[in-house]
């Protein structure tokens, strides 16, 4: 892990034959390497999490009455603060905030919000206004602002079988797989890698399709022996989330030519019957979570990876007839690893008292948060990626 | 066809009696094509550096092939224009119309358009459409939402059949699926999908007013743009603003006072609970307005034919047509010239495309199969020409999905991006692999993305449910010897002329037992990128 320290220096589209020779020699990945040593994970919630059931305002007597029989009583939360502590079921997720390895964000939304998931999620992956329709995403524009150059095809990369807006740039994109054994599967079509060689026209969408086949066979060819490099030792949870997370781990231990991954977990419609499928929701968050901070730490990683998790909305304040909760609007969002500015709260929480129809109101945008990651954490202009002047915050 | 197990509220057609040859297929039994294995397991660690990957130029001469046009470009050009204005044809209309003049193919298109009217057919046959918002009226919201769900996925399905049905015109259906695409709409409630369709199918060829009247009045629309909330007191300009944005007249040919005027001139165009559109006259606001320095009490049509008066209307949409029958690169004056007439027949649609199918350069080469097929294209296509038939609603579902274009279901009100858009590398993985999983039964093991109110991701879909017909290209081709029949195939199957790999030529030639011939032969034309093209 040394040479992480020696490369730290080298920008994100710079060319790796900058780096000094005996470096080459050492480690010929870095011939077609252009990564930051810095890894961004992004989880995505998705379906809106309840974010007032997540981070508990306790002490708040309008909370208890707008959520008479689902609220989260006062002796089973986990209180972190005066005011906020965690649902019951995220101990495992306490223990990083007390570690100091998580910033929460609270009130994070945008102007005039949308509450169609679909629409909401769009806009989160876009960073557009509510108003306006984008038909690339935030790390996609990114990647073709300091990837246009890069070779690989992988150096974002999606757990899921179909990539995600977010990932979607104009020239370059980010690149999907469930697993490097279900990609193996598609690519492993022998007549396929085949078809790859052959011999084709030079019209511009020919050549796409054929760079496209042919990359994303180096891609899956070199994941695969990159998955076999590293076996973690930490217990994940037995579940997709886990398997994604355990999976995302070994291959950054691995040393891998990628430096922005993005898990979701999903089933957080919460309409009817909130209380034990939330529950059992955030159990898997937060103990995958923790087995992945803990799989960083033990490989000496924390410091370089920056964990964001986002819901494309948060819920009503007032619970509905179903024991549910319908869409509602700010959420809280959080901020993991070892380079945080602001460790444990980074704003006051929820305003109960000042509410639009019933609704949070957003006090931070969300591509401020982004703007902060994008400047500070990958190096990048966010001016540029998000289409207008957001200033960050201090967050890293 | 076990209609008892569909759930859409369309009939489907009733089908003629065929012989259909159905070669069971062998699960293990993977495209043998011979050549050796590629050692594909690199060092621990080590970048698998392939020649070619990389920077390198992907069009260097030794992968750069220049095609030489077969001797018959009539053959091509029909090939294209059966492409672009539908979804192929099938094995016997190739044979009896690819020496057919251009000319003659397009009257037969546009002949064989003005007959059909399969949706408003099939919605007249069904009983009652509307009977089963009562109905679910006793279901609680969960299952109410589950259940509209199911119904749209159904109707979905049944589209894309009549899509694929040789009986119907493509043309009218792919006009449809364009126009579905620039009124981009999601669809909640399954009985509104099938009255917008019918909108789009009275005008996919008629006169563009006729068919923006009838958007601007269609309830799908108008719930989907939030016009049901746009009153007198409180406006909404979600409609308005799209209105002039997306359908008519395009970004920067208006400002936005002339937005909110507009919407004001939109309010109380609601519809009711059996989902019929209304007229609340309460919620209008009967005041004068200005809008485009004009001013009156207008109302919504009069905002409408303020639009369609402009000549940047007849540009904006003209060019969309361009780049979806086209090309992605506009060529503007060709836009220019074919917006010129379209403006001044009054927005005939119709005389339009048939300009556009007619004209020269539609047939140039750098046009034609230099289009990425979108999905559904991509799907109708393979009904269509094989044909094929999927056996439940499902599958069609999944495959939509991974995909990546949902009918009802767009991304957002802009429609679908097209073009290179389509393809990432899950995308074109499936596309490629498709053949294999249709034709030889590969296990697919598909996941669909969004289940948002649950907490697993869905079933898997392992197998695509779907019975080819291989009887008319067995009578085809059977006689011939496999590699020639498979240089006729790829002719057939893709619009731009390939070489095929010699592999395939030998790998035919080891095939020992006949009934895999065709099959391999179809995965074999089938996987070329090319096929992709359209």
């Amino acid at each position: 892990m040394k040479r992480r320290d020696f490369l730290k220096t080298s920008a994100i589209s710079s060319s790796a034959l900058l780096a000094p020779a005996f470096l080459r020699a050492y480690n010929p990945q870095r011939l077609y390497n252009s990564r930051a040593e810095r890894i961004l994970v992004v989880v995505q919630l998705s379906g809106g999490n309840d974010g007032l059931n997540t981070i508990v305002p306790y002490r708040n007597d309008l909370y208890y009455q707008q959520r008479p029989s689902l609220a989260i009583a006062k002796e089973e939360v986990l209180p972190v603060s005066d005011e906020l502590g965690f649902h019951p079921a995220m101990s495992a997720l306490q223990s990083l905030y007390d570690d100091g390895l998580m910033s929460i964000v609270n009130n994070v939304g945008y102007p005039n919000p949308d509450r169609s998931h679909f629409r909401s999620m769009d806009i989160w992956h876009t960073a557009s206004r509510s108003d306006e329709y984008l038909s690339t995403g935030w790390l996609g524009r990114y990647l073709d602002q300091a990837c246009i150059d890069c070779e690989q095809a992988h150096v974002a990369l999606e757990v899921d079988d179909a990539l995600s807006l977010a990932l979607k740039g104009e020239k370059r994109s980010g690149f999907a797989m469930s697993s490097p054994a279900q990609l193996k599967k598609m690519t492993d079509n022998r007549y396929l890698q085949l078809i790859a060689d052959h011999p084709h026209e030079h019209e511009e969408n020919v050549a796409y399709l054929y760079k496209t086949l042919i990359d994303t066979q180096a891609s899956a060819d070199y994941l695969a022996s990159q998955a076999r490099v590293h076996r973690s030792t930490v217990d994940y949870p037995a579940t997709e989330f886990g398997r994604d997370l355990k999976q995302i781990a070994e291959l950054i231990t691995a040393d891998t030519d990628t430096h922005i991954y993005y898990v979701s977990l999903t089933g957080f419609d919460t309409h009817a019957g909130q209380q034990g499928r939330q529950q059992r929701l955030l159990q898997q968050y937060s103990e995958g979570m923790k087995a992945f901070m803990e799989d960083l730490r033990q490989n000496k990683l924390i410091n370089d990876t920056l964990v964001l998790t986002f819901s494309e909305f948060g819920r009503r304040v007032s619970q509905n007839a179903s024991g549910g909760t319908d869409h509602g609007t700010a959420n809280n969002l959080f901020l993991m690893g070892g380079n945080l500015r602001r460790k444990g709260f980074f704003n006051e929480g929820p305003d109960l008292t000042d509410l639009d129809e019933g609704d949070l109101k957003y006090r931070v945008d969300f591509r401020e948060v982004y703007a902060s990651i994008l400047n500070k954490w990958l190096q990048a202009d966010a001016l540029e990626v998000l289409n207008g002047r957001f200033a960050g915050l201090p967050l890293i | 066809m076990a209609s008892s197990q569909k759930q859409g509220l369309l009939t489907r057609f009733p089908k003629e009696a065929k012989i259909t040859k159905f070669y069971g297929p062998k699960v293990k039994d993977s495209l043998n094509l011979g050549g050796e294995r590629r050692d594909i397991k690199p060092p621990k660690g080590i970048v698998v550096k392939r020649t070619n990957f990389g920077n390198v130029d992907r069009n260097s001469s030794r992968k750069t092939w220049t095609p030489v046009y077969h001797k018959s470009n009539d053959m091509q050009q029909i090939k294209h224009l059966y492409w672009r204005a539908g979804f192929g044809l099938s094995p016997t209309a190739w044979a009896e119309r690819r020496n057919w003049s251009v000319q003659r193919a397009v009257e037969q298109l546009f002949a064989e358009a003005a007959k059909d009217q399969s949706i408003r057919n099939a919605i007249a046959a069904a009983s009652g459409p509307f009977e089963n918002f009562s109905e679910m009226s006793q279901m609680s919201k969960d299952e109410r939402r589950k259940e509209a769900r199911k119904k749209i996925t159904a109707d979905t399905a049944d589209w894309i059949q009549m899509m694929a049905d040789e009986r119907s015109s493509a043309l009218k259906h792919r006009m449809m699926l364009f126009w579905h695409g620039h009124f981009a709409c999601r669809v909640l409630q399954p009985n509104l999908a099938l009255k917008q369709l019918a909108v789009l199918e009275e005008h996919a060829l008629g006169n563009f007013r006729d068919l923006v009247l009838g958007i601007a009045r269609d309830p799908a629309m108008i719930r989907y743009l939030n016009n049901q909330q746009n009153r007198k007191d409180s406006p909404n300009e979600n409609f308005a603003r799209e209105l002039m944005e997306l359908f008519t007249i395009g970004r920067g040919n208006y400002s936005e006072r002339d937005v909110k005027e507009a919407a004001r001139a939109f309010t109380g165009w609601s519809s009711n609970l059996r989902g019929e559109f209304v007229f609340r006259r309460f919620q209008h606001d009967f005041g004068s307005k200005t809008f485009m320095g004009k001013t009156g009490n207008f109302d919504g049509d009069d905002i409408i034919d303020m639009l369609l008066a402009r000549k940047q209307t007849a540009v904006f949409l003209t060019r969309k047509i361009y780049r979806y029958f086209v090309n992605d690169k506009v060529d503007e004056a060709r836009v220019q010239e074919l917006a010129e007439s379209f403006y001044s027949s009054g927005y005939d649609i119709g005389r339009l495309m048939r300009n556009l199918f007619s004209s020269d350069w539609f047939y140039a080469p750098q046009n034609m199969g230099t289009q990425i097929k979108s999905p559904i294209v991509l799907l109708v296509g393979m009904m269509r020409t094989l044909p094929t038939e999927f056996r439940d609603d499902r599958t069609f579902l999944i495959l939509q999905k991974a995909l990546g274009q949902m009918i009802f279901n767009p991304p957002n009100v802009a429609g679908w991006p097209g073009g290179q858009s389509w393809i990432d590398n899950s995308t074109l993985m499936l596309r490629l692999n498709l053949p294999v999983y249709l034709l030889e039964a590969g296990e697919a093991n598909l996941r669909p993305k969004d289940a948002l109110e649950s907490d697993s991701r869905g079933g898997r879909l392992r197998k695509l449910d779907a019975r080819i017909d291989f009887s008319r290209l067995e009578n085809w081709l059977g006689a011939q010897q496999p590699a020639a029949a498979a240089k006729e195939l790829a002719e057939y199957l893709i619009v731009r002329p390939v070489q095929l790999p010699a592999l395939l030529a030998e790998g035919l030639a080891r095939q020992s037992d006949t009934a895999r011939t065709l099959p391999m032969m179809l995965v074999g034309v089938m996987s070329l990128p090319e096929y992709q093209l359209c």
